[in-house]
């Protein structure tokens, strides 16, 4: 109802009666629907000069379902992009595409030209152990196995066979904590089990597992939906720090977060990439009118 | 206004209504508790009240002069001179030295029935071990007859019927009085196997059949069942196939148990020419029909393993192998013991298809292999209940007494295991 | 309270927000100190009848509308990005409406700079000069004052310009008066008494905006708008 308060009849003509409540949000629902996505057009700068991932007519289908349509994208080297979006848009499963999660979904099918480094992600040869392991992914709940904490960091360097000494898994442990802004918190701990910590514990520690194997690349989904503001901003100093040397790939419910923690913001709905701008320009002066509805908290 | 007070009053008036119906459907619940509670009351009274006299030996110690000359015997170690002696003798003469009155021989003959029938043999054992104990004096304690152990136990329950005269029943009183026969703890019941003398009977072998069965069946049901819960959980393609495999296993599940013992006698034994009557055969055939249970329970593991754990796994880098080994089973492991153990309970206190692989036969010795013939837990309660003796009725009580021991204790651990393994995450 | 006041905007979990907060108020004070030297300047030009000097604080305003809209931009900025609250929110709002003073007193030193370049050529006014260097002198020190409070996050000073301010509008009133009994004595002398008048008039304005500065303090640091209030009121709220 709060859409009839914002846009009173924009559809009204002054010789006709007073449009009902209803039939003016109605007509305002049909005007957005008339906004124009064309499709596999992107508003904005969805091209960089330095790119790490070349994104060139991604679609992904779900059966028969098209979920992701005609997207292309760069994203540059060391840049914090975010995609944001209403529910459903398809912003997790492109970023799911980054790193071949949806691999293990059998009715998945991805098509078009992804690269890393002009390398296909999705070339028959290509290892998806060797590109998870350059790829770093955090999740919407904080998900640390039920391990001591040191494990939980360990664990992907020794599953790589990244350090062949105690002491060197130590250092990386220790190095990736640190990164991670936990080291104080745990250093006297490391025993302890990973799931007595708090929630935003958690999820730095998740984030310092994700850097252990020292990707280039780290993908997260919605990695604050979970934890409290306080534990939430922890996290986005975590990813600002981080900017200096990964690539970040963010997806996130909150605009706000978009706003505060990326260089570029990635406006996605219902499939379609329809805007890629500097995160300053879009949360001020979106090109696209969708954007600008949905960052105003018009629909979505 | 009014519209909304009309409303309260028809809300206020269904909420009578509606606790109402809330209590009565509790009432039903605590008395479908209830019910259940007292069956199991009674159950447990009933085998208790009549098993625990099973628990209790009857004795007679005498002092026995081991006289050569009444035994017709010289050389105890000569086997022909032990197989025509009469090793009687020394047990009617110290029973007659404790019941002077007692002097014609009919009456002797009466009085010996008061030893069980295992008394000569005793005593032929003992002089077999020790020939020097020949002509010398003994304490020797004999276990009672059968009708004897009954009439002590039972001779105020009318649903035994006293096989002794009247006046055996008077030199039994007697001796009772003098402490020569007494009731001790059932030693025999938990050290020997099974026999045709309700006293000499014992539960050992069963329980060491019993212990052999489930070591096959778990080391057989157990890797099986979790490698295959694995493999259709993590690996297997979904598709008809593995649907259809999935149904088949359900029904499995489903399958009458005797119809496993068919399947064990079919193939294992007039196919396989194994052995009958053999713990092996039988914890195959228990196997195959736990397996189903193992795969259920080791696959709902599985399944509740969060796939935050999986994700997180392969967001590293892991590979499936590395995922399932390392994160996915332990997690799922104290789900899958659970349902493993719950299995082994069940096969525990399986009857049906053992019968049919001859896991029935009377069998006196207790197994020293998995190859040697043996009985289990329930058939061997199965043998006693059907077995005419009076004393075997407490015996069958006694031993569903242990088998319900050895049931509550698997389900305990299982539960003990669930929570000490269990993890949040 | 005093020592600290400096950390107040220095303490978020973001360093970035924090940066971003201490750029808006440096470049804010930055912005002060070019609208502060403006007017020095355009007083000095006037009263020392420096025609140089006085065109090159007229073409200094083009730097301050700049910054004038690189502030504003930069504040929006961190309202889009970070959604500001409370005392956050109070500097950035504050920043935007003080930008705007700040603009006004360049606008107002660049007239009393043409007045001056005026002068200059038409010859020098018989009057005013005691009271533009008198009355421009004290509208400095408030406005300098003003900085520094803001700098400081520090009220009471804020106060104390907003009862400067009062004495800032008698003593206009009294120069004014002073000067219209002398036009009224020499009606030659209008013209250039006119441009003197302007002058006072600017300066006066300058004052006023000073006093705005002084409220925003206020507010940025209380959390009470105490404008267009009596000054009881403002009293009452520095004082908690």
């Amino acid at each position: 109802m709060s859409i009839n308060e914002k846009i009173p009849n924009v559809a009204t003509k002054p010789d006709e009666a007073p449009m009902t409540k209803q039939a003016a949000a109605l007509a305002v629902e049909a005007k957005r629907e008339d906004i124009a996505v064309e499709e596999g057009k992107t508003v904005g700068l969805p091209y960089s000069d330095n790119p790490k991932f070349k994104l060139r007519n991604v679609e992904v289908f779900y059966g028969e379902e098209r979920a992701i349509k005609n997207i292309s994208l760069d994203i540059a080297r060391n840049e914090v992009i975010s995609f944001i979006g209403p529910s459903g848009c398809g912003k997790s499963t492109f970023l799911r595409c980054l790193n071949r999660m949806n691999d293990s979904i059998d009715i998945c099918q991805v098509k078009g030209q992804l690269l890393l480094d002009d390398v296909d992600i999705y070339h028959s040869k290509r290892d998806v152990v060797e590109l998870r392991a350059r790829i770093g992914m955090v999740f919407q709940k904080p998900n640390p196995f039920p391990k001591s904490i040191y494990d939980n960091v360990a664990y992907g360097p020794r599953i790589h066979g990244l350090a062949n000494r105690k002491s060197d898994l130590d250092e990386i442990v220790e190095n990736s904590l640190r990164k991670a802004g936990l080291w104080n918190e745990v250093k006297d701990r490391l025993d302890a089990t990973a799931t007595g910590m708090s929630g935003g514990q958690q999820q730095r520690l998740c984030i310092a597992r994700a850097i252990a194997v020292s990707p280039e690349v780290i993908l997260m989904d919605e990695p604050c939906s979970a934890l409290d503001p306080i534990a939430t901003a922890k996290v986005e100093e975590l990813i600002a720090e981080m900017s200096e040397s990964y690539t970040i790939v963010i997806v996130t419910h909150s605009m706000q977060q978009a706003a505060r923690v990326s260089h570029r913001t990635a406006y996605f709905h219902l499939g379609h990439l329809v805007e890629v701008n500097e995160t300053d320009k879009v949360f001020t002066s979106p090109e696209h009118e969708l954007t600008e509805s949905y960052i105003t908290g018009r629909f979505g | 206004m009014t519209d909304q007070r009309s409303q309260a009053d028809i809300v206020r008036r269904s909420l009578k209504k509606r606790y109402r119906k809330e209590k009565r459907f509790r009432a039903y619940g605590v008395l479908a508790v209830s019910i259940a509670l007292g069956a199991l009351v009674i159950l447990f009274a009933d085998i208790i009240g009549k098993g625990w006299t099973g628990f209790i030996k009857t004795t007679i110690t005498l002092e026995v002069m081991l006289d050569g000359d009444s035994m017709y015997l010289d050389d105890p170690t000569d086997a022909d001179q032990r197989a025509m002696a009469d090793f009687s003798a020394p047990i009617i003469a110290a029973l007659q030295k404790q019941l002077p009155e007692v002097l014609e021989a009919g009456e002797l003959r009466q009085l010996n029935r008061l030893v069980g029938s295992y008394g000569s043999n005793d005593i032929r054992d003992l002089l077999r071990a020790q020939p020097e104990l020949l002509n010398t004096s003994q304490t020797l304690t004999f276990l009672a007859s059968d009708a004897v152990s009954v009439y002590v136990k039972h001779s105020d329950n009318p649903s035994y019927s006293i096989r002794l005269s009247e006046q055996q029943q008077h030199w039994v009183d007697q001796l009772l009085a003098k402490g020569v026969i007494e009731t001790k703890f059932n030693n025999v019941f938990f050290t020997s196997g099974d026999s045709r003398e309700p006293s000499n009977a014992g539960i050992l072998g069963a329980l060491v059949g019993s212990l052999l069965t489930l070591i096959v069946t778990l080391a057989i049901a157990f890797p099986v069942g979790v490698a295959a819960a694995i493999y259709l959980e993590e690996f297997a393609p979904q598709n008809k196939f593995t649907d259809f495999i999935e149904v088949n296993i359900n029904n499995l599940a489903a399958v009458p148990s005797i119809i496993f013992g068919l399947l064990g006698l079919a193939v294992i034994i007039n196919t396989f020419g194994m052995p009958r009557s053999v713990p092996v055969v039988g914890g195959l055939v228990l196997a195959l029909m736990t397996l189903p249970t193992i795969i259920i329970s080791s696959r709902a593991a599985i399944k509740s393993v969060p796939p935050s754990i999986r994700e997180a796994a392969e967001g590293i880098g892991a590979s499936k192998m590395q995922v399932v080994l390392h994160h996915v089973l332990p997690l799922a492991m104290p789900g899958m013991l659970t349902g493993s153990i719950i299995g082994m309970a069940q096969a525990l206190g399986e009857t049906a298809p053992l019968l049919l692989i001859g896991m029935v036969a009377f069998i006196v010795d207790v197994p020293d292999g998995f190859f040697s013939a043996a009985t289990v837990l329930p058939v061997q309660i199965y043998l006693w209940a059907s077995s005419a003796e009076q004393g075997f009725i407490e015996l069958a009580s006694a031993g569903i007494m242990i088998l319900l021991t050895f049931l509550i204790s698997m389900n305990a651990l299982a539960i003990w295991l669930r929570k000490r393994l269990e993890r949040r995450w | 309270m005093s020592n600290k006041k400096d950390d107040v905007y220095g303490d978020h979990i973001s360093a970035k927000f924090n940066d971003e907060l201490m750029e808006l108020k440096t470049q804010f004070l930055n912005m002060g100190g070019l609208v502060e030297s403006q007017v020095e300047h355009a007083i000095q030009a006037l009263v020392d009848n420096d025609g140089q000097l006085a065109e090159q604080t007229r073409l200094k305003d083009k730097a301050v509308d700049k910054m004038e809209m690189d502030l504003d931009e930069e504040a929006i900025l961190v309202i889009a990005r970070r959604q500001p609250t409370a005392r956050d929110l109070r500097l950035v709002i504050s920043v935007i409406k003080m930008v705007a003073d700040l603009e006004r007193m360049g606008d107002e030193a660049k007239k009393i700079a043409k007045m001056a370049i005026k002068l200059s050529e038409e010859g020098l006014a018989p009057r005013g000069y005691i009271e533009i260097r008198h009355i421009g002198k004290h509208v400095l020190s408030m406005l300098h004052d003003a900085l520094d409070a803001f700098a400081r996050l520090d009220s009471d000073q804020a106060l104390r310009i907003m009862k400067e301010d009062k004495q800032v509008d008698e003593e206009y009133q009294a120069a004014a008066r002073a000067l219209l009994t002398f036009m009224m004595e020499d009606a030659r002398n209008i013209s250039r008494c006119m441009m003197v008048m302007w002058v006072l008039r600017a300066l006066e304005r300058i004052g006023d905006h000073a006093c705005n500065i002084a409220e925003h303090v206020i507010f940025m640091a209380k959390g009470e708008d105490v404008r267009h209030s009596p000054m009881e009121e403002a009293e009452r709220v520095v004082g908690r």
